[in-house]
């Protein structure tokens, strides 16, 4: 769906190639998380699968060049970071997300259909109540949530969101990672993260990024498996947990975690070798 | 109220704020019996007054959007003095002037003040407070030269003091062209630009990816809002703060930022705010004082509100 061949970025001002030879095939209608550390190049690929930075390569959407797209991609495609916060000229979120329909609102004033389906989308996210508030008066959840409000206002097919669970409590996390796995039978997500555990709950399918490069790419389960992939990224000890149908990536502190883990499982294989001879001893 | 009825509202209001200063003052010189030429000479003035509100309130809009910063308008970021100051050098460097020519000088010495104050304010932070700072510098700059120049311009040109506090006194049928020029030019600007500024106050990636190139509308924006307020200032001089103020009443009543509406809400209050004023001077205050410049009454009530501005920005948040 979303490919990009041999992508480098190299910043003007500072020299700093934060993209180097990038070459990923990304799939529709699943939840890709971009995974690094800082300076790792997350926010540069998704912008530049957006079109919002000069770049050397080739990004092809559906097959077709993106840079002969652009307009089109302008109406289907939505980036999403953080609103500008300096909220001193009395922009409501109402504003904000009638503004977001910019490329699909057709006439110089707002229309009927702009404002119902911006209400509509404002109800899906929870923040239907708030629509007449300044974007001063909210918490940073609520903000939070009027942001993806924003980036989904011109039913965009493709989601590229910047961090969308950071200043998330934990139960805003949970439903932010349901509400994108339901929406990603219609749009493609693509996300960037720095919380390992939300992305491992959320996403289908991973980029590890490691200075600009790519270090990882597949599905969650094959980097579920491949831990030290991360470990060399990040240079901190990974290890996964299931618990039934859940599978999360979790970062361990290397002088106290890894001990404590390390008699959990001793702890744990002896009490599956127990409850087996016990079993065994029932027949 | 559906946003329909507003829009209808908002633009009813516009043009009563047009036509009622003119029926008014027909109305009263009439009444008052005095000869024609009297009467010709308030119509123009009357014309003037609205016209320049209605150039100088969306100009405060055009400004304040495209630098998302709510404490600006023509005179805080230095066009005003800047385009006063290419009008002086102007007067005085050519011996016969026509007002194309100190509408041209005013246009690109509004725009270079403009540049100068936001290259300035750039490179300081890019912070709302750090463009307040930057233009106060280059207000009090070209400000400074000004009255140094109008020692020997007021010598040639007797009125050129008044243009120091904006004035429409000096109402002449020659300065329609200019004034029509510039509203014209304002008007397309919000045709142009209303739209497209709602996008640029979320922030310019937010911008970008709804398919708004923000450096493009920035450079455009700044250059209607400042030619438009330079030729303003060519014609009747400085007249401070207006730009500033009335973006935030139409704010105020309408709850809501967008241009669409905020501008033309401000163009209204600008009219009705500069004719209001320009008319008690010419009336009530002659009695009392003599005729005080209209510049001077809407910056004495401008100045106290955008000090309140500045106060409520740094205790937190604006309304």
């Amino acid at each position: 769906m979303i490919s990009t061949k041999n992508v480098t970025v190299a910043y003007k001002r500072s020299s700093i190639v934060a993209l180097r030879d990038v070459n990923i095939n990304i799939p529709g209608y699943s939840v890709t998380c971009i995974l690094g550390p800082n300076a790792s190049g997350k926010t540069t690929l998704l912008k530049t699968i957006a079109q919002l930075l000069s770049y050397n390569g080739v990004v092809e959407i559906t097959g077709r060049d993106a840079k002969s797209i652009i307009r089109e991609l302008r109406r289907i495609l939505s980036y999403s970071s953080t609103l500008e916060e300096r909220d001193l000229l009395g922009v409501t979120v109402l504003d904000v997300l009638v503004y977001s329909r910019y490329p699909v609102s057709r006439g110089f004033f707002t229309s009927e259909e702009d404002i119902t389906r911006v209400r509509e989308v404002a109800e899906k996210l929870g923040v239907g109540d708030l629509l007449s508030r300044r974007l001063s008066e909210l918490s940073a959840g609520e903000l939070q949530r009027v942001v993806l409000a924003a980036a989904l206002a011109k039913d965009p097919r493709i989601l590229l969101l910047d961090e969308p669970d950071s200043h998330l409590d934990v139960y805003s996390k949970i439903w932010l990672s349901s509400f994108l796995r339901e929406i990603s039978g219609q749009i493609t997500v693509i996300l960037s993260t720095h919380d390992p555990i939300f992305a491992s709950m959320t996403c289908d399918y991973f980029v590890v990024l490691s200075r600009g490069e790519v270090a990882f790419i597949g599905l969650r389960e094959e980097l579920l498996k491949n831990t030290s992939i991360l470990e060399k990224v990040y240079r901190v000890p990974f290890t996964s947990i299931s618990l039934g149908e859940l599978h999360v990536l979790l970062p361990l502190n290397q002088n106290t975690h890894r001990d404590k883990l390390v008699k959990l499982e001793e702890q744990s294989r002896r009490d599956t070798s127990y409850n087996s001879s016990n079993t065994r001893g029932d027949h | 109220m559906t946003s329909k009825w507003r829009i209808i509202l908002v633009f009813l209001l516009l043009i009563a704020s047009v036509t009622l200063p003119l029926l008014y003052t027909q109305l009263i010189t009439l009444t008052e019996g005095l000869p024609g030429r009297i009467l010709t000479y308030r119509l123009h003035r009357a014309i003037y007054a609205v016209l320049a509100g209605i150039v100088l309130a969306t100009s405060g809009c055009i400004l304040q959007a495209t630098l998302r910063n709510p404490l600006v308008d023509h005179y805080v970021l230095g066009t005003g003095s800047g385009a006063l100051f290419a009008v002086y050098t102007t007067l005085l460097l050519l011996e016969h002037v026509t007002l194309w020519v100190i509408s041209l000088a005013a246009a690109l010495g509004g725009l270079s003040a403009l540049a100068i104050t936001i290259l300035i304010a750039e490179s300081i932070s890019g912070g709302d407070v750090a463009y307040v700072l930057s233009g106060i510098g280059v207000t009090s700059l070209f400000s400074g030269l000004s009255v140094l120049l109008l020692y020997y311009v007021a010598s040639k040109y007797g009125y050129a003091s008044l243009m120091l506090t904006g004035t429409f006194i000096h109402s002449r049928p020659e300065n329609l062209p200019y004034t029509l020029l510039a509203t014209t030019l304002i008007l397309v600007g919000y045709i142009l630009l209303a739209k497209r500024l709602n996008v640029i106050m979320l922030g310019d990636d937010h911008a970008a990816q709804l398919g708004v190139n923000p450096n493009v509308t920035r450079l455009l924006a700044s250059i209607i809002a400042g030619v438009s307020a330079s030729i303003i200032v060519s014609q009747f001089g400085v007249i401070g703060f207006l730009g500033l103020v009335t973006p935030h009443i139409a704010r105020f009543i309408l709850k809501t930022s967008d241009n669409r509406l905020v501008m033309p809400l401000a163009m209204a209050l600008g009219a009705l705010l500069l004719f209001t004023t320009d008319t008690l001077s010419r009336s009530i205050m002659t009695r009392i004082i003599g005729e005080v410049p209209a510049g001077a009454v809407i910056s004495a009530l401008g100045a106290p509100f955008f000090l309140l501005l500045l106060i409520r920005r740094f205790r937190g948040g604006l309304s």
